[in-house]
């Protein structure tokens, strides 16, 4: 191609260029590596431009606002780092956060559709129980997410109160190929892996799971992902977390 | 063991593979001098701080797109903030802000502008921009902060087109080897 954009570089560097042109050159950019290697040479010069500025302080819940932009328009907890390692407990902040979140989506359900109000209500009451059943000697392990599930986890909860099922908050999960479908296990200490759930990601920022066996006796729990709600554990492990043993009795 | 940041390549690719921690990341090591900059063009610093929200998201979103032959990741990412701000400005026909040396001669508030003299690098960035002749260093800034395009600047510098684009050439190679002399 030789019709080479090179006179309005400099001019497309600086954004000194109508929409019209801007799209023209970029077309052209994205077809002529001798005019693209010469436009990045300008860009880095030009981005050295805000160096000139008087910096100044944002407002400082401008980055709650950015990263809460990024989850989705919606409350979550604080995403993991990478340099999280597999099992290691984080449990009472994202616990918090991610109750308090989903106190805060459920809030918004309720403003969606006024019908539902009575459910959301409810469901607050037994997150608000859930909370309290911490204090009668509750606990938690995260799982951090790894490969495909990067970014993504889930806290698993055994309230160890009366009436109060172990379950498992999940947050960021990615959607799932059809047909494809993640199951919570627990591991016993002899490798014995016992199915504790199954689900699909709902789409949305967080999602509990409830899990219907007890986790004593297990030191190990883990999500894979699976072609069947059903029999041995066949797919790849994409999130785990040992389970601590309970605290000696006093 | 030193703690180790991970450079602004890794933290891009850890964006495209939708780690929020590395945008938290990024945000903390640009977030107030993206925001100097939309708040340079802008004047406002309520859509400045809405700039630099779009910015980051769209950065999100789009860093498994980036590619380095755009630029490195600082610059990239500082010009998505450059084109929000002046698609703002843009908008708002009646207002230009004034250019730099104007704005220069009044000083930001003392307890929220943090002088940019005290860093190295910017201070080098000034030196360079101060290097060139006075109508290259005025065209170079009312393009880049003052959202002008290169016709626009014609009509208000009353040169042909031919004139600022070689205004703003030249003075963009004179910056870019006072600056690689720099390092």
């Amino acid at each position: 191609m030789n019709d080479h954009v090179q006179e309005e570089l400099e001019a497309y560097a600086l954004g000194a260029v109508d929409r019209a042109e801007a799209e023209r050159i970029a077309a052209h950019l994205g077809s002529c590596a001798s005019c693209r290697g010469a436009a990045a040479a300008l860009a880095e010069v030009v981005g050295t431009l805000p160096d000139v500025v008087p910096l100044r302080e944002p407002r400082a819940g401008l980055r709650e606002r950015v990263l809460a932009a990024a989850r989705g328009n919606t409350s979550r907890p604080e995403t993991v780092r990478r340099t999280w390692s597999v099992g290691r407990v984080r449990p009472w902040p994202i616990l918090l956060a991610g109750l308090t979140a989903a106190v805060i989506v459920l809030g918004a359900a309720d403003l969606e559709a006024s019908r539902r109000l009575d459910a959301t209500s409810a469901e607050r009451d037994k997150l608000s129980a859930t909370l309290d059943s911490f204090r009668q000697g509750g606990r938690w392990w995260y799982m951090v997410g790894k490969d495909g599930f990067a970014g993504s986890g889930g806290v698993l909860v055994d309230p160890r109160a009366e009436g109060h099922a172990p379950f498992v908050l999940f947050h960021d999960l990615p959607r799932l190929p059809a047909g494809k479908i993640l199951t919570v296990w627990f591991v016993s200490p002899d490798s014995t892996w016992a199915r504790a759930a199954a689900f699909r990601p709902d789409g949305q920022s967080l999602q509990a799971v409830m899990i219907t066996m007890n986790v004593s006796g297990f030191d190990r729990c883990a999500v894979t992902v699976e072609d069947s709600s059903w029999g041995p554990r066949k797919g790849s492990v994409v999130m785990e977390s040992r389970i601590a043993p309970p605290p000696p009795a006093p | 063991m030193p703690d180790q940041q991970p450079s602004d390549d890794a933290l891009l690719s850890s964006l495209a593979a939708r780690d929020l921690g590395a945008l938290a990341s990024l945000y903390d090591r640009y977030g107030r001098l993206a925001y100097s900059l939309a708040y340079r063009i802008l004047g406002e610093s309520e859509a400045a701080e809405d700039v630099v929200q779009d910015a980051f998201l769209s950065a999100w979103r789009g860093a498994g797109g980036y590619r380095r032959d755009r630029g490195n990741p600082r610059a990239w990412l500082l010009s998505i903030v450059h084109h929000r701000a002046v698609d703002i400005l843009r908008r708002k026909t009646t207002f230009r802000p004034a250019p730099l040396e104007v704005a220069e001669a009044q000083p930001a508030d003392e307890d929220t502008a943090l002088a940019a003299e005290k860093n190295v690098e910017h201070r080098t960035v000034r030196q360079a921009l101060e290097t060139l002749p006075q109508a290259q260093r005025r065209t170079i800034e009312l393009a880049y902060f003052g959202g002008y395009t290169h016709v626009e600047l014609s009509e208000l510098m009353g040169v042909p087109l031919g004139t600022v684009k070689g205004r703003m050439r030249i003075g963009l190679q004179k910056m870019r080897r006072v600056l690689e002399r720099s390092r």
